[in-house]
């Protein structure tokens, strides 16, 4: 009987806190942020994805073949490009079955040149796409290939006749032009190449690092080649030294090994967890915080400790706190399933590897208690905060340094995971009861140890239940001493009294 | 039976004593006024009447048992310092106090709109308490005391704050409680209040009883003053501690000012004058007030009334 009642209390506490906080604006505006931020970024997605490629006119004085040379090298850059787009698309419908010896259904491995001319051999893209189309099942989405990066086109007129000076003049009059078919790159081959092997380029903006590079590259094989034939070395012969190199076979990793971007896939989800662990602890303990101070600074606390146990009346705001919480976690997921199913692209594709480290039914066990855990133990101090102060202002006073506490740390195991490094700091981090809900949960995607997560969570479940009887003890002897600023010494010894 | 029980009763803070050694008891549809001055213990002793804080040492008995919760649906409580959740109506709040109580919420409903019918707020039963003036607010936490007919009634310094409207209610509402058989505790150190309302009272000072009793008992324990205007020296009469005789009015008549000696009724004197032969033209008791009783007492002049009557915002 006595029991029920108390329970009764807890409840009727709980359910007056979450009342309370469903009744604050800046609840409802936080609720909304995240689905508004999922809609809007489909819509920056699409605008960035509108990404023209750069046009490239080549402007070849010297008789030679380099301006072919180089628009075959790029053309062949944005074929491998393509071939591994292609290759990801199968491996993630698995339409491995409509070509199996095609290189676009062997995954996980740097196409070569050789790879790319069977491909274009066996009649590119579109050879490429009819075989898979016969396989595709419904639902799944057709292939959307990347515009390349660049576009070569034939020089205007105003450059091909321009002459020194000139030449640079006209070229930056077509990038001023504001004209949509004008080269945004010129690149220009003196007549007196190779010779004189300097190469002119005009760029409307700061070219890309990738793009000078290539074709320096290009280039530099098409001087060295030439000046091997004026050597007297055959074109073959050249053409054998051009092409000595060493072959480097890449070896991807199994996922969790240590391959930087299966690693971060891996951990999207776990760290997205963590942080938002984080983030609707921060907002319902202040939430529960402005309700304690409420009841303190508008003298309730004498009527209603006439009615029920201080602890149950702490038992109540933390369970309404965490109610809340979990409640904007729950709308929060919703959003983000309702927008991967809506969108059925980037999102979607994105969470499906994400999801695998957490979706056996024990690590979602081990998610839930080490959310629920985490919930509690630092709403729990944001109680103990509420108990001793009497106006919101003095609250802000504890809560700083408490989150700062609470938030540093984490900010480092954040970048830590996300480097994919375990090292001590994040040893450190899972063992101390504070930060070890959110340690264990940032680590989910790397890997932890069972043993870790079972004794860390023992450690965490073990602080919490002396956490709840210290701040319990905090709780009821701090509630009717309004008015006076408790010193650390009287903090001390409210932790101390027994219940008297 | 008694509805409260308090024997022996000690609270000591940090080396200081707030409650020495006392000892009460209240019984059904009794008023009890609990009166003291600032300090004097009232506070405390009621909170460890309710388990808000435990005793030291000595014993409480609340209809029966120890302080406690379970006894949360017996006890009504309005504390000193008064405040209410702003974001919640009226009822809202009735109900929330009725169901911590252990009433359903139904009944704490229905109990709640009657109690605001009552006190002409049944209009405004849905106006968040924020919305409220102060009056509104005080009637809405004294329905939230009221809410569970509770069988003990304890009222920590109800009068403060409330303006003559309210308080006339107030003093209603401890009648009708009484009437129903619920024994009602109050304390307050405004004197009128507790000569218009108590059976008995009780006066502590630093902790411990000065008194109980009740009014006329009070009133007895100090020794009676009178002025009586006679021809003879009335300062010799048996059962007359002192005596001044004041400046001659006319033709040998003198006012004097006596002070009887404690337990002497002022009859006696009477008796005694008529009796003897002795005229009198003058006759006035002056009975010892609450007020004076508290200021001999206690040792302190209690609050004013006209102090307490703060007009509500």
């Amino acid at each position: 009987m006595n029991r029920s009642a108390s329970m009764n209390g807890i409840l009727l506490v709980a359910a007056r806190e979450i009342r309370q906080i469903l009744k604050m604006k800046s609840f409802w505006l936080t609720l909304l942020i995240l689905p508004v931020a999922l809609a809007i970024g489909p819509l920056f997605a699409e605008t960035l994805e509108d990404d023209e490629p750069t046009r490239v006119a080549v402007v070849d004085r010297s008789g030679g073949q380099t301006a072919e040379a180089l628009e075959a090298r790029f053309a062949a850059e944005d074929a491998q490009w393509l071939l591994r787009d292609l290759s990801r698309y199968v491996q993630r419908y698995d339409l491995e079955s409509a070509d199996p010896e095609a290189p676009w259904a062997q995954h996980d491995r740097w196409y070569t040149g050789a790879d790319i001319a069977a491909f274009e051999a066996s009649g590119g893209l579109d050879a490429a796409l009819a075989k898979i189309d016969a396989v595709r099942p419904e639902g799944v989405p057709e292939f959307e290939p990347d515009m390349p990066d660049y576009s070569f086109e034939p020089a205007p007129p105003e450059l091909a006749n321009a002459q020194g000076d000139s030449f640079g003049e006209a070229a930056r009059a077509l990038f001023d032009a504001d004209d949509d078919t004008a080269p945004e790159i010129v690149v220009l081959i003196g007549e007196g190449y190779p010779a004189d092997p300097r190469i002119q380029l005009f760029s409307a903006d700061q070219p890309r690092g990738s793009f000078v590079s290539t074709m320096q590259e290009v280039l530099t094989n098409d001087l060295r080649a030439r000046l091997l034939a004026s050597q007297g070395v055959s074109p073959a012969n050249a053409a054998a030294v051009q092409s000595a190199a060493p072959v480097i076979a890449v070896d991807t990793p199994p996922p969790g090994g240590g391959a930087r971007e299966t690693l971060l896939v891996r951990s999207i989800v776990p760290l997205a967890l963590a942080y938002i662990l984080m983030m609707s602890l921060m907002l319902s303990g202040s939430w529960m915080l402005q309700g304690s101070v409420e009841e303190r600074s508008n003298k309730l606390l004498e009527s209603l400790l006439a009615c029920i146990r201080p602890e149950d009346l702490m038992y109540g705001k933390l369970l309404g706190s965490l109610s809340v919480g979990l409640l904007m976690i729950l709308v929060w997921g919703a959003c983000a399933g309702a927008a991967a199913y809506a969108t059925q692209g980037a999102i979607s594709d994105m969470i499906r590897p994400a999801l695998e480290p957490v979706s056996s039914p024990g690590i979602i066990a081990a998610i839930l208690f080490f959310f629920i855990a985490g919930y509690i133990l630092i709403s729990a101090l944001f109680v103990a905060i509420g108990a001793m102060v009497d106006s919101m202002s003095e609250a802000q006073g504890y809560l700083m340094p408490v989150l700062l506490l609470i938030l540093l740390p984490i900010t480092f195991l954040i970048q830590a995971i996300l480097a994919g490094n375990s090292g001590w700091m994040v040893q450190v981090l899972t063992w101390v009861p504070l930060w070890t809900p959110f340690t264990v949960m940032a680590r989910l995607g790397m890997g932890i140890e069972w043993w870790e997560m079972v004794g860390s969570g023992i450690l965490l479940a073990a602080t919490i239940v002396l956490e709840l009887v210290l701040i319990g003890r905090l709780f009821r002897a701090s509630l009717l001493s309004t008015g006076q600023k408790p010193s650390l010494k009287k903090i001390v010894e409210r932790f101390r009294s027994t219940p008297a | 039976m008694s509805v409260l029980e308090v024997s022996n009763l000690v609270k000591r803070f940090d080396g200081v004593l707030a409650v020495d050694d006392l000892s009460f008891s209240v019984a059904p549809g009794e008023i009890f006024g609990f009166l003291g001055g600032n300090g004097a213990g009232k506070t405390t002793t009621l909170r460890m009447v309710l388990d808000i804080i435990r005793p030291t040492s000595g014993s409480i008995q609340v209809l029966g048992s120890a302080p406690g919760r379970r006894n949360a649906q017996a006890i009504g409580f309005l504390p000193e310092e008064r405040g209410l959740y702003a974001g919640m109506s009226a009822i809202d709040t009735i109900v929330y106090f009725g169901r911590l109580k252990g009433m359903d919420a139904g009944e704490a409903r229905r109990r709640g709109m009657d109690l605001l019918t009552r006190f002409d707020l049944a209009d405004r039963a849905k106006s968040d308490i924020g919305d409220m003036s102060k009056g509104m607010a005080q009637k809405v936490q004294l329905a939230t005391s009221l809410v569970n007919d509770p069988e003990l009634l304890m009222l920590d310094e109800p009068f403060s704050g409330l303006d003559p409207v309210n308080q006339g209610l107030l003093e209603n509402e401890i009648l009708r409680a009484s009437e129903r058989g619920a024994a009602v505790i109050f304390s307050t150190h405004v004197m009128q209040h507790a000569e218009r309302l108590c059976d008995r009272l009780l006066l502590l000072k630093k902790g411990s009883k000065r008194f109980e009793g009740t009014l006329e008992e009070a009133r007895a324990a100090l020794p009676a003053r009178l002025v009586a205007s006679a021809k003879e020296d009335l300062s010799r009469i048996p059962g007359v501690a002192r005596a001044a005789s004041g400046d001659g009015v006319e033709d040998g008549w003198h006012d004097w000012t006596l002070h009887l000696e404690p337990g002497v009724p002022a009859a006696d004197i009477l008796e005694y004058c008529t009796a003897n032969g002795i005229a009198l033209r003058r006759w006035d008791e002056h009975q010892a007030s609450l007020h004076d009783v508290f200021v001999r007492m206690v040792g302190e002049e209690p609050a004013p009334a006209r102090a307490e009557k703060e007009i509500a915002a």
